[in-house]
């Protein structure tokens, strides 16, 4: 039986669209298809590869190194992320603006 | 590395004071982080003033897997195998934190490095079930690299043993004990004695710096003193509040010698430790950086000590403080009361130095390398790539810099030299953060004498 896809659309990157099968990473399908996006653990356990998910649903799995912060500032990790119907995605570290914060600063200094 | 016939290293730490000015530098540059999707490689920097070269990259050494996170790096030899003629310092292991990679670089041609092979980070988590590797320190014949993670990133990690084709042998130790995190480990042989310091789990520090981790237990205050030769942890000291994220674990180069210090970093405290004539173990507290109120910022800011080392001739100590942004040597003559002799500012989160030798500094002094004669400490600025981003955000645009401080070794002090400065932020693919620092011939943060 052929396997659901879906269709993820990364807004930075010119608008491309990948095919994601639902049992693949968007990390995966991005490289298959040319673009190398940030990447390390590969596993969930850290957030270099951080981007937003604009529209759509994924799937990951619990314990993603995310904090909720950062999963409510629209971030997931594409290295486990599998998408559960069509998405539109950003990537990249020019996504990262609400990735860090410096544990020092008050809440409301914090920068964008 | 060819060598004389007589082994790697020196046959003393007198021997290795002797031994000429470094002509080369090995540091690790990362992309990891930057926005330039291209794997980590090892920088091989001049610092021959004589040379047109000086004070410049000359060649790059590409890691064959994107995303690594390149961080410390040790030899497959050292001084410990001096004499050892069959053996020789040829290849430089440099771990992957995030992938388990490890990296094995020829150095045969010490001007041009080359890849030699990858120990796979999968390999490591399905035959040890350890992940994350850090320190690499030669064993003699074989090599054992700490572990900070186990195959799912959690604690507390342990030992990998690997043989000197840089096969996988197995995990090391027989016993942790109630060891929760791992990080840095020095050993000492003819003490029979290794000690290991703790930091957190991957899948705690790898994503960033939370305080609220700290609160949780997430992160170490406990050191542990090893019987060597038994492979298992004999004692374990939990420091509370006043040892928060042990990191850099040093011993004095002296083999005679049973003592050293390492740093608590979060805590920002430098302890000193050693093993008693009857054969246990005890720590003192013997510095300590104060916090500083900074305007804005609700939680006083610790300096936070991310390296520390002592001079091939046991005399000083070097220190980073990666927040506040100084580099401080003491005179730990009298080891139980060091003695603030010299220091100097860069970058850091207080501002006192945002400009150095023409170049902006994107970070502010972390990991530091000593010259064998102790005259030059070279300084990078990274940390690690998360951690950069949250306190000096702007070093993933602008890269990393390497400095050198000359450092006076009759009376103490130090000065930034004027003449020297790599910035990684002109590299060629664009800009990178550079970590750890090695010289072809062995330093004073690898080299171990039996």
């Amino acid at each position: 039986m052929a396997e659901q896809k879906h269709r993820v659309t990364i807004n930075n990157r010119g608008g491309a669209v990948i095919e994601v099968a639902e049992d693949q990473t968007i990390y995966d399908a991005a490289l298959a298809a040319g673009f190398q996006l940030p990447i390390a653990c590969n596993y969930g356990g850290c957030i270099t590869c951080a981007g937003k998910l604009l529209s759509g649903r994924v799937r990951q799995p619990k314990g993603t190194a995310l904090n909720k912060r950062q999963s409510q500032a629209g971030y997931i990790l594409m290295c486990v992320a599998r998408p559960k119907e069509d998405c539109a995605i950003e990537v990249g570290v020019e996504t990262h603006g609400q990735l860090y914060r410096n544990p020092f600063a008050a809440p409301q200094k914090r920068s964008v | 590395m060819a060598n004389n016939g007589s082994g790697p290293g020196y046959a003393s730490p007198a021997e290795a004071m002797k031994a000429g000015r470094e002509k080369l530098l090995y540091t690790v540059a990362l992309y990891v982080g930057t926005g330039v999707e291209k794997p980590d490689y090892l920088a091989t920097v001049d610092v021959d003033p004589d040379s047109p070269t000086y004070s410049q990259v000359v060649a790059r050494t590409e890691m064959p897997q994107i995303g690594d996170e390149l961080h410390h790096s040790g030899w497959n030899a050292c001084s410990s195998c001096h004499g050892h003629a069959h053996m020789s310092r040829q290849y430089l292991l440099m771990p992957g934190v995030r992938t388990s990679n490890i990296n094995v670089i020829d150095v045969s041609d010490a001007k041009n490095p080359r890849h030699h092979k990858v120990v796979s980070g999968e390999d490591i988590k399905a035959k040890t079930n350890l992940s994350a590797p850090h320190t690499v320190h030669c064993l003699h014949s074989d090599i054992i690299i700490s572990m900070l993670g186990d195959a799912d990133g959690n604690g507390p990690g342990g030992f990998l043993h690997l043989d000197q084709n840089f096969d996988i042998v197995g995990r090391w130790e027989n016993d942790l004990g109630d060891m929760k995190y791992n990080y840095d480990f020095w050993y000492q042989p003819r003490h029979n004695m290794m000690v290991s310091s703790e930091w957190g789990a991957p899948n705690t520090f790898m994503p960033g710096f939370d305080l609220e981790d700290v609160g949780a237990g997430k992160y170490g205050q406990t050191i542990h003193f090893w019987d060597f030769e038994g492979k298992k942890i004999v004692k374990s000291i939990d420091m509370g509040a006043d040892g928060m994220i042990p990191l850099e674990v040093r011993g004095m180069h002296d083999p005679a010698s049973n003592e050293g210090f390492f740093a608590a970093t979060l805590s920002s405290n430098v302890f000193r430790w050693w093993k008693t004539d009857d054969g246990d173990f005890e720590i003192e507290k013997v510095i300590d950086v104060p916090t500083i109120d900074v305007e804005g910022f609700p939680v006083p800011m610790p300096s936070l000590i991310t390296d520390i080392l002592i001079s091939m001739d046991d005399k000083y100590l070097y220190f980073a403080n990666w927040l506040h942004g100084d580099l401080r040597q003491y005179d730990i003559t009298d080891r139980a009361n060091p003695k603030l002799t010299g220091q100097v500012w860069l970058g850091g989160q207080l501002g006192k130095a945002p400009e150095v030798n023409g170049v902006t500094v994107q970070g502010a002094p972390q990991m530091i390398q000593l010259s064998l004669d102790g005259k030059r400490l070279y300084v990078t600025t990274s940390l690690f790539s998360t951690w950069d981003n949250q306190f000096y955000p702007d070093m993933k645009d602008k890269g990393g810099q390497m400095y050198m401080i000359d450092c006076d070794t009759e009376n103490g002090g130090m000065t930034i030299n004027p003449d020297f400065v790599v910035d990684f932020g002109n590299e060629p693919n664009g800009p990178s953060r550079a970590h750890e620092m090695r010289y072809p011939g062995g330093d004073v943060t690898s080299d171990i004498w039996m």
